[in-house]
């Protein structure tokens, strides 16, 4: 039954005006949040927001700074540290190629407070002091950059009143930064790419010395190959984590996994995509993956990929050395974690291969045998369940005529080989 | 016995034992430990699971959950070490009748359920005192406890076993472990939960007893058997049984201890593995490469120039020094591309005034030492004394 014709007296909830006054509210919302501001709209800057600042004639003011600041000679000292002895030149050719100069960003864009004297109204103690205090200009144009900066690594470092840590200009310097992302496909370009390794190798050298000799830094340094990890790869850029926390570790073989389970790049090299399922699948990945899903911080000294491969130093597994595919190298590896591990020990873990007639024979043959042996025991089982089920059912909803006869046949039964003298009872 | 209700005056049921305390009490202590061995095993399998990792967020995380599995299964070991003391003395010192071996009649008593199932026949078979499901769960019980116990030791001391089986064995324990407690948990749910719990609600397990019409159903031939008077095992002399009670003895002390004994090994002695983390990153995380700083030469000692005047040496060296900033339109309004200018200065004042250092604006900007072209102490001297000689 419809309800129109029983309550011919109910309204529509809302009248048709108060409809399309609430439509056109909606409408008019929807235009002001869906439209682009157009004091933000950059089509030539898609990563920076608009300057803090009044945008000036870049080519005027700059002409003026550059008066000065093209001497190669220039410099100044801040501090009492003759190291402090600080550059003051800015190579204009540099600056002419920049991304900065191309958004049309003048000196004073990020040099703001600027005072006509000598020495521009700045006064710093030391050469740090001096970046650190200029990189709060970056977040001018760059906020969603340097916020997840203040979430990184480096940032909590400065906090903590480490103030060696890296700020933005330690990175991109910004008179000679030139475009990171491709401009076509807004990926980060190639050279870029192959220019983060020997930035950071700037603070991170013994990193860099190692990473240099691992397969990934080889292939990145010596043969410029774009398929290996380079350091922000795994670490990330900006929001830079701290990779020494548990939190860091638990998640790390889902880094490794996001290269080594895409099948595209892995067949280049012959590599398995298995390795991040059999892991998984093994006695230690298991752990890991139960750890970070329930107590991501908890501590779990179950090895994730790194502590196996190597971290910075990862090598190629039929590495004479070091490889893992060295059953010697594998047993002194396995012994970081289990000192009384003996010489049949490596074999215990199936090196993420996933068991075959070859590999491994007898884990995939025992598995093979309960792939039969479980439906062959529990297939009948389920037969006779079902069967006698059914039959209790009909007995219960068939003819009572029928019902009633079933118990009158459960008499004690003869036993064959004995004799009725208990059925006298 | 049987027992006169005291309500109604309906004929009373007569009772039978059917499990005594032991029996009941290790029943109960190894469902307990099966369940929980379930409970945190099944997961450990399917970690991915939800359900898993809804169970490990429950039971407080993934080790916790081992702890009670290995827990669990030493307990279960030591009620299968008390299962064969139990028995072997049944069988040994009461002479009882082995009932629980699977044999040809219980095919007979399958074939003719079915036929019942399909209406070929007009009742069940008659089933002893155990019927073919419950000799079938005890086989299995029989089987599972043995390979989940050498299964799982092997992968509890890896390193104690591979010091006597190639490595390959670990990995195929635990494919075994697997597969066999798959097949152990769902045969208690399709098997015993229906026989025991869903067919008919069977107690006797925790009652010890099963009344008249009960055997009648379940157990027909065994309460025919106990009502003839047949069931009851021969009686011997009060000698015999104490002998074979003495001679049962060390059999009982050495399953005994060899269970205890191996629980304790097994739970003690390999260290498989060690407690810390395991070792980190060694290369220090900051190590900067020297920054590369400004040069900064002591200038040698500078000759007296040959020709102290504007154009012998004054007027290059300020063109070199300073006229990047004070060149044409230079900063502060000063220029030092010409005399004129030169001298003449900018907004600080006069650039030089002869004869008058402390006059001239050059000389005090100078002497704040961090102009950004600095002139040296020798270039400084030489300029004041082409001021004092009146600039030529």
């Amino acid at each position: 039954m419809g309800s129109r014709g029983v309550y011919p007296h109910r309204r529509p909830f809302v009248s048709s005006g108060g409809f399309f006054f609430l439509l056109i509210l909606v409408l008019i919302m929807g235009f002001f949040a869906g439209a682009p501001t157009p004091a933000f709209a950059s089509s030539v800057l898609p990563s920076a927001r608009s300057f803090g600042v009044v945008p000036q004639n870049p080519v005027e003011t700059d002409a003026e700074c550059l008066k000065c600041h093209k001497n190669q000679a220039m410099s100044t000292t801040w501090g009492i540290l003759e190291s402090d002895k600080v550059s003051l030149y800015v190579d204009p050719t540099a600056y002419n190629n920049t991304v900065h100069l191309e958004a049309g960003l003048a000196c004073i864009g990020c040099h703001v407070g600027y005072k006509p004297e000598s020495g521009h109204g700045n006064n710093f103690n030391s050469r740090r002091e001096a970046t650190l205090t200029m990189s709060d200009a970056c977040g001018r144009c760059h906020g969603e950059r340097q916020e997840e900066v203040m979430d990184g690594v480096h940032a909590e470092q400065i906090a903590a009143g480490n103030i060696a840590a890296a700020v933005c200009s330690d990175c991109h310097s910004p008179h000679t930064i030139t475009r990171i992302k491709d401009k076509d496909n807004g990926l980060v370009s190639a050279a870029t790419h192959f220019s983060i390794a020997k930035n950071c190798e700037k603070c991170h050298s013994a990193i860099y010395e190692k990473y240099s000799q691992s397969v990934h830094g080889q292939a990145n340094i010596e043969q410029n190959n774009p398929d290996v990890p380079t350091c922000t790869n795994c670490h990330g850029a900006h929001n830079i984590e701290d990779p020494r926390t548990m939190a860091y570790r638990l998640r790390s073989p889902q880094i490794c996994a996001k290269c080594h389970t895409n099948l595209d790049v892995m067949a280049k090299y012959g590599l398995s995509t298995e390795v991040m399922n059999t892991y998984v699948s093994d006695f230690h990945g298991t752990t890991v993956t139960i750890f970070e899903k329930v107590s991501p911080d908890a501590e779990s000294n179950k090895p994730v990929c790194y502590d196996c491969h190597g971290i910075h130093d990862i090598s190629r597994t039929d590495d004479p050395t070091k490889g893992l595919e060295i059953k010697q190298n594998l047993l002194k590896t396995c012994q970081k974690c289990h000192p009384d591990a003996t010489a049949n020990f490596p074999d215990s873990w199936t090196s993420h291969y996933i068991p075959d007639a070859e590999k491994y024979p007898s884990v995939y043959y025992i598995n093979l045998f309960y792939q039969f042996f479980i439906p062959a025991v529990l297939g009948p089982m389920g037969i006779l369940v079902l069967l006698d089920f059914g039959r209790s059912m009909l007995d219960k909803f068939s003819s009572p005529k029928r019902k009633t006869t079933s118990p009158k046949v459960n008499p004690m039964p003869k036993k064959k080989e004995e004799d009725n003298d208990g059925e006298t009872k | 016995m049987a027992k006169p209700n005291k309500n109604t005056k309906l004929v009373p049921v007569k009772l039978y034992n059917r499990f005594n305390v032991v029996q009941r009490l290790q029943h109960f202590v190894f469902l307990v430990s099966f369940t929980l061995l379930g409970l945190t095993g099944l997961p450990q399998k399917y970690p991915l699971s939800p359900i898993s990792v809804w169970l490990f967020a429950m039971l407080g995380g993934i080790e916790t959950a081992r702890l009670i599995h290995h827990i669990s299964a030493t307990i279960m070991i030591g009620v299968s070490g008390i299962h064969i003391i139990e028995v072997g003395y049944r069988l040994w010192v009461d002479r009882i009748h082995i009932s629980m071996i699977p044999w040809v009649n219980d095919l007979q008593h399958v074939i003719h359920d079915i036929q019942y199932y399909f209406g070929y026949k007009k009742h069940k078979a008659y089933y002893g005192r155990y019927s073919y499901a419950e000799k079938m769960e005890y086989l299995a019980l029989i089987w599972g406890t043995l390979v989940m116990a050498a299964t799982g030791l092997m992968m509890w001391n890896p390193i104690t076993t591979l010091r006597f089986l190639p490595g390959e064995v670990i990995p195929a324990a635990k494919a075994a472990h697997g597969g066999e407690a798959v097949l152990a948990v769902a045969a208690i749910i399709i098997w015993h939960f229906y026989h025991v719990h869903i067919k008919t609600f069977n107690k006797s397990m925790f009652t010890g007893k099963l009344n008249q019409h009960e055997m009648q159903h379940e157990h027909p031939a065994e309460l025919a058997l106990i009502e003839s008077g047949e069931q009851q095992p021969p009686e011997v002399r009060l000698r015999t049984k104490v002998i074979r009670q003495i001679v049962f003895v060390p059999f009982a002390i050495f399953v005994f201890v060899a269970t205890a004994a191996s629980v304790y090994y097994i739970v003690w002695f390999e260290n498989t593995a060690v407690a810390g983390l395991p070792e980190g990153e060694t290369a220090p995380a900051f190590s900067p490469l020297p920054t590369p700083t400004l040069v900064v030469f002591e200038p040698t000692p500078m000759p007296r120039p040959a020709s102290l005047t504007w154009a012998g040496w004054v007027g290059p060296m300020l063109n070199e020094k300073c006229s990047a900033c004070h060149g044409a339109d230079g900063v502060g309004g000063y220029e030092v591309l010409s005399k004129e200018s030169s001298i003449r200065g900018g907004n600080a004042g006069p650039g030089f005034v002869a004869g008058n250092p402390a006059g001239s604006s050059v000389f005090a900007v100078q002497a704040e030492g961090d102009h950004p072209g600095q002139l040296t102490k020798d270039e400084i001297k030489y300029l004041t004394d082409w001021v004092n000689a009146g600039m030529p």
